[in-house]
């Protein structure tokens, strides 16, 4: 397929001082849907901070919508996350304002100047999440599984070259999960590429995809038997 | 429907912010009062050094025009506030009265000189000033001596000297409490924020983005809390003119509106520093770190 959005070559991923992950060969393509999986403390969510820039890369390489993580300075961190879609376990949404005002923050924070479009473009993500109504709403006056939506339309606000969801079913029932699921599908099949973190297996079952396992400081590959 | 127990919440929220604007408005208060008192000590000093008398003893063969003369133009001469006259008469009437007995009942006739007693202005109360002065008098042939208390001038400038030195130090002090108090009231309020900040670096904004608003809602209760402190200067200002009018507390309204502005300006970049030290620091922590 077309070149790799996420390559990772020999990458080792700290955690502080902690080595979490050696030897990390990584890569991941334009459409693809991946799972990174892996027991909690196995350094799943070590891995998707260093892809958002939250944590350095000090070795090996990795390369991630163009952006080179080794030699990735501070300046140029929400530039990358503004071509990456972030969607985390405890949604993270801005607590103090309205869903409207929370999807407006990240237009205009990322350089969005037209109001109009702005408005247009906000009615289109909260549509593709199937939450038009719920604008102006406060998040905590949403469930878990409303609040993951809004997360994930926010993450597609910019068009996101790659959209890291690190455990997004994390803090929802089963139902909700996937609920939450098949709006992730259904984003995926519109040519999006989702790397998602997860220890629900139950969901890799139902959605079967190329799956990444974190086990022993390591990453590799899992081949999939068919469900059923 | 729930609009009014959300009107109630948002009440106390707002009274947190009441604290910050409260601990600025007190702050820069006291800190509008030292300034006062460091304007108005330089008046009192001015005052007692305008008190300090150069009297130039004339001879008795002083013509009255040369006498005149001299007399308008030292009235006219830069370093002077005001001259009098005093005759040979007038001054032995105010002997007596000072001393209570007329010396020329033993005497028999009076000794005393006609005289210009100088005020100078409080600026050229220095013996380096005073000697050039008596210097310049002592000229003219027509002048007897020129007499001042040189001691009491040293003494004075010496003390004044003294005095504004303490007074800067406190308001040194005062200047650095403020900082510090206002500084950590914003770094509590920015600190309640630490994981919407997080959370908006992760959304791709910049630091420059996140910190803008923050700064200026902290420049807004800077403004209130500043306000807040004029009004109470002004307060103090009007009755302490009332009670101490011969301070002249307002002869200077180009000064005291100085001092507010200064106040005012005060108000406005010291929310203005610590709020940006204060969100920087949260955006150049890493999301682990801001747990501890």
């Amino acid at each position: 397929m077309s070149s790799p959005i996420l390559k990772l070559k020999d990458a080792s991923i700290y955690q502080g001082d902690n080595l979490v992950l050696s030897n990390v060969n990584v890569e991941v393509s334009k459409g693809d849907f991946v799972y990174l999986i892996g027991k909690t403390g196995t350094g799943k969510s070590s891995f998707m901070k260093t892809l958002y820039g939250d944590l350095p890369l000090n070795q090996g390489e990795g390369h991630i919508v163009d952006f080179d993580l080794k030699t990735l300075k501070e300046k140029d961190i929400p530039y990358l996350r503004r071509k990456l879609g972030v969607v985390f376990q405890d949604f993270k949404l801005l607590i103090d304002r309205t869903i409207n005002d929370n999807l407006l923050f990240v237009l205009k924070a990322t350089g969005w100047k037209d109001k109009t479009k702005m408005t247009s473009r906000i009615e289109e993500v909260l549509n593709k999440v199937g939450m038009t109504s719920k604008g102006f709403k406060y998040p905590h006056e949403l469930s878990g599984g409303e609040q993951q939506r809004i997360a994930i339309a926010r993450a597609l606000l910019n068009n996101p070259e790659l959209i890291l969801a690190d455990e997004p079913t994390g803090n929802l029932d089963p139902q909700t999960s996937i609920e939450v699921m098949e709006v992730l599908q259904e984003i995926n099949k519109n040519g999006n590429t989702i790397l998602m973190a997860t220890h629900d297996y139950a969901l890799l079952l139902k959605y079967p995809s190329k799956t990444l396992k974190c086990d022993n400081n390591a990453v590799y590959e899992v081949v999939q038997r068919k469900s059923q | 429907m729930s609009s009014s127990f959300e009107k109630h919440q948002k009440r106390k929220l707002i009274s947190s912010y009441f604290s910050v604007v409260l601990s600025i408005a007190l702050v820069l208060f006291l800190l509008g009062l030292l300034g006062m008192l460091i304007l108005n000590a330089q008046k009192v000093s001015d005052h007692f050094k305008e008190q300090v008398v150069v009297t130039i003893y004339l001879k008795d063969s002083a013509k009255e025009v040369e006498t005149k003369q001299l007399e308008k133009s030292l009235a006219m001469a830069e370093y002077v506030k005001s001259t009098e006259y005093v005759s040979r008469e007038q001054a032995a009437e105010i002997m007596k009265v000072e001393n209570g007995e007329d010396f020329m009942d033993f005497v028999g006739y009076n000794p005393l000189q006609n005289s210009i007693d100088v005020h100078l202005k409080a600026n050229f109360v220095t013996s380096e000033h005073l000697e050039k002065i008596s210097a310049e008098a002592l000229n003219k042939d027509f002048v007897e001596e020129v007499t001042y208390d040189n001691d009491l001038v040293k003494l004075m400038n010496d003390n004044v000297k003294k005095i504004s030195f303490w007074v800067l130090l406190v308001s040194g002090i005062f200047t650095l409490i403020a900082v510090l108090l206002i500084n950590s009231s914003i770094r509590l309020a920015v600190y309640s924020k630490r994981f919407t900040i997080k959370t908006m670096q992760m959304v791709g904004a910049t630091k420059r983005f996140i910190r803008r608003p923050f700064i200026w809602k902290s420049i807004k209760l800077g403004i209130i809390g500043a306000l807040l402190a004029l009004i109470g200067m002004a307060i103090v200002l009007y009755y302490l003119n009332k009670t101490f009018v011969e301070l002249e507390l307002l002869s200077n309204p180009i000064l005291v509106g100085l001092l507010f502005v200064v106040v005012f300006g005060l108000g406005i970049i010291i929310t203005w520093i610590s709020t940006h030290f204060a969100t920087q620091r949260f955006l150049n922590l890493k999301t682990d770190e801001l747990y501890y």
